[in-house]
């Protein structure tokens, strides 16, 4: 599924990111790479997704989290 | 002898604080060479050697094009600093290591500081620094950066390495050509560093209480604008005794001066310049530099306890829209008080392109000197209720000039590949560091007062000469001849030569209006001293009220009212704007914008209005 439609609380693992090269530097830098393990914090319609991922709490823009894709751990 | 280091680290690693308590007041701000980018470099001395410390632009990574990361990759590959100090979130250990893993491919010398390891502690976190350095092959220092102490251990480790360098042991992560494995690979780097260093377990994150409420798509953003405008309050309380002082400088110099400087015979004209311009000028600068003082403050504590990642989270999605990101939410906030303050505040925006965009946005936000200038004029002409009407027109078109700005100068400033608006990550709270917050603030608002005392003097003997006749009558000044001249030309835009000298004035201080109004259509000042003793001497509006509806009509003064709201804010907001950018061509394109923007303005509204009245 797409980040976007994970439920709050959902732990779960990224599967794929994608997008342009300037896109995958910026999330991946942030630290959102395939296979790592995350907790979808909040995801409020209309809201940027709220994930806690590696120690850290990561707010993304809706548009962005559409990229990502991911599956319950 | 000397050394010279370089400090590197992600946004929030706590970079700059470490850089102004190492430098101090010897600092110096310019720009990297062909780049907008601020350069900040500074200085020290450790055991009477001078140590120069170059504070490079933080952003997440080393790999990607922003001009940022190339201008940091540049400057470590060149080898101009000796030493990088590369600076980590301890309470983040996993994801800011990214950094170092980055900078493991360039090969130089480094030492590796452990910010906020009092953060990490709280939060149940231990490190064995001892092993990551024996793993690393560089020193690695636990570090606070409230505590005093640990700057010493700082440069004292710095001095040491300055005289014999470590290079980081292990093999640098393997380089992969498409973005995805690259990434993964230094990660993995990272895994295996700290494998065995920390002890994270993966655990379920909980939203503290306050968090919870943050984050409620109307509540939270409420709470925001609340907390944004109490924030105003008080900046502008801490401003306050500065203002306070500034104010009494023309006020106590004027009279003085003039009598010493009359009493030499001096020519009135020269006189006129150290009486009333100059302790002028230094007023204004001075309240300039107070509200970045007042501002920086504010800011700093919203900054530093992780309030701004909240608001920027909450306003995203409706600022995304105008080209900017979440963040641009407070100083455009700040705009209803001090579009100088607003300015500032754009600091806190991730790159230039967004801080310029921010600015040139702001600009369009009536200010609180509008607020209480167009009640004034429109209670001249209009019933109360016509004047909510006018403050009503006045705030929509706010909204129209904001969106028409954004699609101006969004794609240049903000090109839709370059938006990474929304990627940010939400710090834990911290506690604020008054201390350092306060130091902080006054260097910005120093470096803001040396560097705006000439543009200011410049400009205003720019306006003096305009302005100057030898009689004191406005009739005679050059301002009046090019005003009368142009007279045709601006009565399309519905002003007359008194109205457009009003406008005019309005781009240096808005509270220069009234007082220019006052010069020019009841003849009892100069144009100058309208225009410079504006704030200190009081205007009786209803003989000028009187006096303006007698010559000019009802739908010119409802011209002149939008026109001057949204001409340039002030000289003060001009210079700010020039030297937070650093960019002429971008201060000056916009000026022009607002210039245009509200003669034309102006003009449509004037012709409409004719109809009707």
């Amino acid at each position: 599924m797409k980040l976007t439609e994970s439920k709050a609380d959902m732990q779960g693992r990224i599967l794929s990111v994608s997008g342009d090269d300037h896109f995958m530097n910026r999330i991946t830098s942030i630290g959102i790479t395939e296979g790592t393990a995350f907790q979808t914090v909040k995801n409020d319609r209309k809201m940027p997704v709220l994930i806690y991922l590696r120690e850290t709490l990561i707010s993304l823009n809706r548009a962005d989290a559409e990229r990502i894709e991911v599956e319950t751990a | 002898m000397t050394g010279s280091i370089a400090l590197l680290g992600q946004p929030n690693s706590g970079k700059s604080t470490i850089y102004n308590n190492l430098t101090g007041a010897r600092q110096h701000v310019g720009n990297w060479a062909g780049k907008t980018v601020e350069k900040n470099e500074g200085s020290y001395i450790y055991d009477g050697k001078k140590f120069s410390v170059t504070d490079l632009p933080g952003s997440y990574g080393l790999s990607g094009n922003s001009d940022e990361e190339i201008i940091t990759t540049d400057y470590i590959k060149s080898g101009k600093s000796e030493l990088t100090v590369v600076l980590v979130d301890a309470s983040q250990l996993e994801r800011s290591m990214f950094m170092l893993a980055e900078f493991a491919r360039l090969d130089k010398p480094a030492l590796l500081v452990l910010n906020m390891i009092d953060v990490a502690k709280g939060l149940g976190k231990e490190i064995d620094t001892k092993t990551l350095e024996k793993k690393l092959g560089i020193p690695v220092l636990p570090f606070n950066a409230t505590d005093t102490k640990d700057y010493d251990r700082l440069k004292k480790l710095i001095a040491e390495e300055l005289k014999n360098p470590h290079k980081l042991a292990v093999a640098a992560p393997e380089i992969h050509a498409d973005v995805k494995s690259d990434s993964k690979a230094k990660f993995e780097w990272v895994s295996s560093i700290i494998d065995g260093v920390t002890g994270t377990k993966a655990s379920v994150y909980k939203m503290s209480r306050f968090d919870r409420l943050m984050t409620r798509p109307i509540l939270g953003k409420l709470i925001c604008i609340g907390v944004v405008l109490l924030a105003f309050f008080v900046a502008m309380i801490i401003m306050i005794p500065f203002m306070s002082i500034g104010e009494m400088i023309p006020k106590t110099l004027h009279d003085p001066v003039e009598k010493l400087l009359t009493g030499w015979n001096v020519h009135s004209w020269i006189v006129s310049v150290f009486s009333t311009m100059l302790p002028n000028v230094l007023y204004f600068v001075i309240s300039m530099a107070s509200f970045v003082f007042g501002v920086n403050v504010v800011f700093g504590f919203l900054e530093e306890t992780g309030f701004l990642a909240r608001a920027a989270y909450q306003f995203d999605g409706l600022l995304s829209k105008l080209g900017l990101q979440g963040k641009a939410i407070c100083p455009m906030l700040m705009g209803f008080g001090c579009t100088i303050g607003g300015a500032c505040g754009t600091r806190v925006m991730d790159n230039w392109g967004q801080r310029m965009l921010a600015m040139s946005i702001v600009w369009a936000i009536p200010c609180a000197s509008i607020w209480s200038i167009i009640p004034v004029i429109s209670g001249m002409f209009f019933a109360w209720w016509q004047t909510m009407l006018v403050c009503i027109g006045i705030l929509l078109y706010v909204v129209v000039t904001m969106i028409v700005v954004s699609k101006l100068f969004s794609r240049k400033l903000a090109p839709k590949e370059t938006r990474s608006g929304m990627i940010m990550e939400l710090p834990p709270y911290h506690k604020a560091h008054w201390r350092h917050i306060f130091k902080e603030a006054f260097f910005k608002a120093w470096d803001i007062f040396k560097r705006a005392l000439g543009t200011v003097t410049l400009v205003s003997v720019l306006f003096y000469v305009l302005s100057f006749s030898s009689d004191g009558n406005v009739d005679h000044s050059l301002l009046y001849r090019v005003g009368s001249f142009i007279e045709p030309v601006t009565k399309f835009f519905g002003m007359g030569w008194q109205t457009f000298m009003a406008f005019v004035s309005g781009a240096f201080a808005k509270e220069a209006v009234l007082g220019t109004l006052n010069a020019v259509f009841m003849g009892n000042k100069t144009l100058m001293e309208a225009t410079f003793y504006a704030k200190t001497s009081a205007t009786d509006t209803a003989l000028l009220g009187g006096a303006m509806t007698s010559v000019i009509s009802p739908a010119e003064a409802l011209a002149f009212m939008f026109a001057t709201t949204f001409n340039i804010p002030c000289l003060m907001a001009l210079s700010t704007t020039y030297k937070e950018s650093h960019s002429l061509k971008w201060t000056v394109r916009v000026a022009l914008f607002y210039f245009c923007n509200a003669l034309v303005l102006s003009g449509i509204v004037y012709h409409i209005a004719e109809l009707f009245m």
